[in-house]
């Protein structure tokens, strides 16, 4: 019977090894692409995560909290942020001010092997893309370890075989981006991360 | 005959320890009861690197004023927890169950000594995690 808030706590979100916490990823409801939809998977090495923790104990609102790891070398805190570093799995400490624990969860980092790309909505790109001059698309790197997806933001370094046809824009996130169509043409995308790569077939028409 | 009631009495009221939390998929977290003569000596406790491990504390109903110290922090780490249940101290009543956890800092052995009425030892290893998959497969083909 004691254990019976914990099993309430523990039925949705990725919860802690005590049952008392949740690390969802920062984001908006409408991301498709974003951790909050799945319970969090591996983070890619390289990559960045962006943790929003919160508790659910009876009686208390989500008290100040801080994130700790306990192998920093696997997966380091930074700002907030919790940082991939080497393949491994940590537990992040999830502690009150006065250090007390009150959940913590094992986190997964795991080696790259294979990026794909999506669109915003999360339809993934499987051939070619056309766009008409002043089109433009947003395309979001997914980044996998055999079938597992990964989770985290990266850095991907992205390149365009020509530069005439397309323009390769910001988007506001370190690894979206967004084409913007300028001039009739063909021209491969490539996006990079570590030794694994991707590329995509742009051809732009008048 | 006095002595050995006294052993008794003491071994009795020594703290009690139960796991709460489970270990990652491939890794250890586990809690073990080394037996004496007549109760629990010591208890062993095998965590993997990197990994955490909640414990309560228990004597006769939950341990107060529980402090845990470890012999060497950059082995195994020790820090207070707040697990937010109550643990039987009677058939009627009940009080918040008081908890701490052991986190795997490194490969090796040390001993943690949890300090409440009375006292307990924990000798703990901490065991490296395993090799990637792809470095198991290459020690498997050179060998």
């Amino acid at each position: 019977m004691r254990y019976l808030p914990l099993l309430i706590a523990g039925g949705c979100g990725a919860v802690g090894g005590m049952h008392q916490a949740t690390l969802v990823g920062q984001c908006s409801k409408d991301d498709a692409a974003c951790a909050r939809k799945a319970p969090l998977a591996p983070l890619a090495i390289g990559s960045k995560f962006f943790p929003e923790v919160s508790t659910e104990i009876a009686g208390t609102a989500t008290p100040n909290l801080r994130l700790e790891s306990a192998e920093p070398d696997v997966l380091a805190v930074e700002g907030g942020a919790l940082i991939a570093k080497h393949a491994g799995t940590s537990a992040v400490l999830i502690s009150t001010d006065d250090g007390s624990v009150v959940d913590f969860m094992h986190v997964w980092v795991a080696p790259v092997t294979q990026i794909t790309l999506s669109r915003r909505d999360g339809e993934r790109i499987a051939g070619a893309i056309g766009l008409a001059v002043g089109e433009d698309v947003t395309l979001v790197p997914a980044l996998f370890n055999g079938a597992q997806r990964l989770a985290g933001t990266s850095a991907a370094v992205w390149s365009a075989t020509s530069t005439g046809p397309i323009a390769i824009l910001q988007d506001g996130a370190s690894d979206r981006r967004r084409l913007r169509a300028r001039a009739p043409g063909k021209t491969t995308i490539t996006v990079a991360l570590g030794d694994a790569k991707t590329t995509v077939d742009v051809e732009v028409v008048p | 005959m006095r002595s050995v009631l006294v052993l008794l009495a003491l071994s009795a009221c020594a703290p009690s320890l139960s796991q709460q939390s489970l270990a990652p998929p491939g890794r250890a977290a586990r809690l073990e009861e080394v037996m004496g003569f007549w109760s629990v000596k010591y208890y062993k406790v095998e965590v993997s690197q990197g990994v955490a491990l909640a414990l309560t504390c228990d004597e006769n109903g939950p341990c107060r004023n529980v402090n845990v110290v470890s012999d060497d922090p950059a082995i195994a780490e020790t820090r207070p927890a707040s697990l937010v249940a109550m643990q039987a101290i009677s058939f009627t009543a009940q009080a918040p169950a008081s908890a701490f956890v052991i986190v795997g800092k490194h490969p090796g052995t040390t001993r943690l000594h949890v300090h409440a009425k009375r006292s307990r030892e924990i000798v703990v290893t901490v065991v490296a995690p395993p090799p990637p998959a792809n470095e198991q497969k290459a020690a498997t083909a050179a060998r």
